[in-house]
């Protein structure tokens, strides 16, 4: 693996990764809310 | 899990899934996963060096995505907040904030793979040239926007602050976009889509439309989550506060 690889791994893993924590704790956080907001103000459900 | 009474007490209602998710969002997550895939497999593994850039044109399949999306969420803040000062409703203040941290975190990831790849290219993660120093002062500016909605206010004054910073904040962007032309510095005059046109060819290409169409999905998909979230949190905060006010009535008739 040449130099330029070690490179293109971090930017496609801090991107992917980074995208990827900050959905998850996203879902998360709604998890947590909708558990204390009655379901006649969720409306998408 | 469900569940099925208010936070109040109130008598059990129809039982009601858990969380942001919707039968939509769940196959537009689908979608997005497949592109993601196809796109890594194009960008890492099919599509060849690039004659010029040579392998580190695979960071730029991240790169020019996470740009676009970035401005994509920066001008919906705009409009957003535009919308907000005409209409003053509720969904366009959550839109607005929504979109804007969505904004700061491509922005940033963009930063961070143009760090990567200036350090393959140019022999360093940072310069202050005109390209790189007007990103930082856009990034600066919408994590300042958010900073702005963190203060604690009642909502309409926090919407009336943010809205006026998301209207001006957006006139960064055609100064980032056009520093390349303007002034001289390390990086290339190209812009996004020009970027994708004139030497691309093949898989290159596949590999750079695919990666655009992820993004756009990926963001669409968070964008509706993240919205989701913000009305929740709003509703909880309201509860929460009927819930304080209504103690104080019962505290006060007993007393």
């Amino acid at each position: 693996m040449t130099e330029a690889w070690w490179y293109i791994v971090a930017a496609w893993g801090a991107t992917l990764g980074g995208v990827g924590i900050y959905a998850t704790l996203l879902l998360r956080k709604g998890r947590r809310l909708s558990r204390v907001v009655p379901p006649e103000d969720r409306r998408w459900m | 899990m469900t569940n099925t009474t208010t936070p109040r007490g109130d008598a059990p209602s129809a039982p009601a899934p858990v969380g942001t998710g919707s039968t939509g969002t769940r196959v537009l997550g689908a979608v997005a996963l497949v592109l993601v895939a196809l796109t890594a497999l194009y960008g890492l593994v099919i599509s060849p060096p690039d004659r010029q850039l040579g392998e580190t044109i695979r960071i730029i399949y991240m790169h020019v995505p996470t740009v676009s999306v970035a401005y994509i969420a920066f001008i919906i803040t705009a409009v957003s907040s535009a919308m907000y000062l005409w209409k003053r409703t509720e969904f366009w203040d959550l839109l607005g904030a929504s979109s804007a941290e969505l904004g700061v975190l491509f922005f940033a990831l963009t930063i961070l793979e143009g760090a990567l790849w200036g350090k393959t290219t140019w022999g360093t993660f940072w310069e202050w040239e005109p390209r790189l120093t007007t990103s930082a002062v856009l990034l600066l500016v919408y994590i300042g926007y958010l900073a702005v909605r963190a203060i604690p206010a009642d909502a309409r004054t926090r919407a009336t602050r943010s809205a006026i910073i998301g209207l001006v904040a957006v006139v960064n962007i055609p100064i980032v976009h056009k520093a390349v032309d303007w002034w001289r510095g390390l990086h290339q005059g190209r812009t996004v889509m020009s970027t994708i046109d004139p030497e691309m060819g093949g898989s290159q290409l596949v590999a750079m439309y695919l990666a655009l169409l992820a993004g756009l999905i990926v963001f669409v998909w968070l964008l509706i989550h993240r919205f989701r979230v913000a009305f929740l949190a709003e509703r909880a905060a309201d509860s929460g506060l009927e819930h304080a006010i209504e103690q104080r009535r019962v505290e006060g008739a007993t007393s």
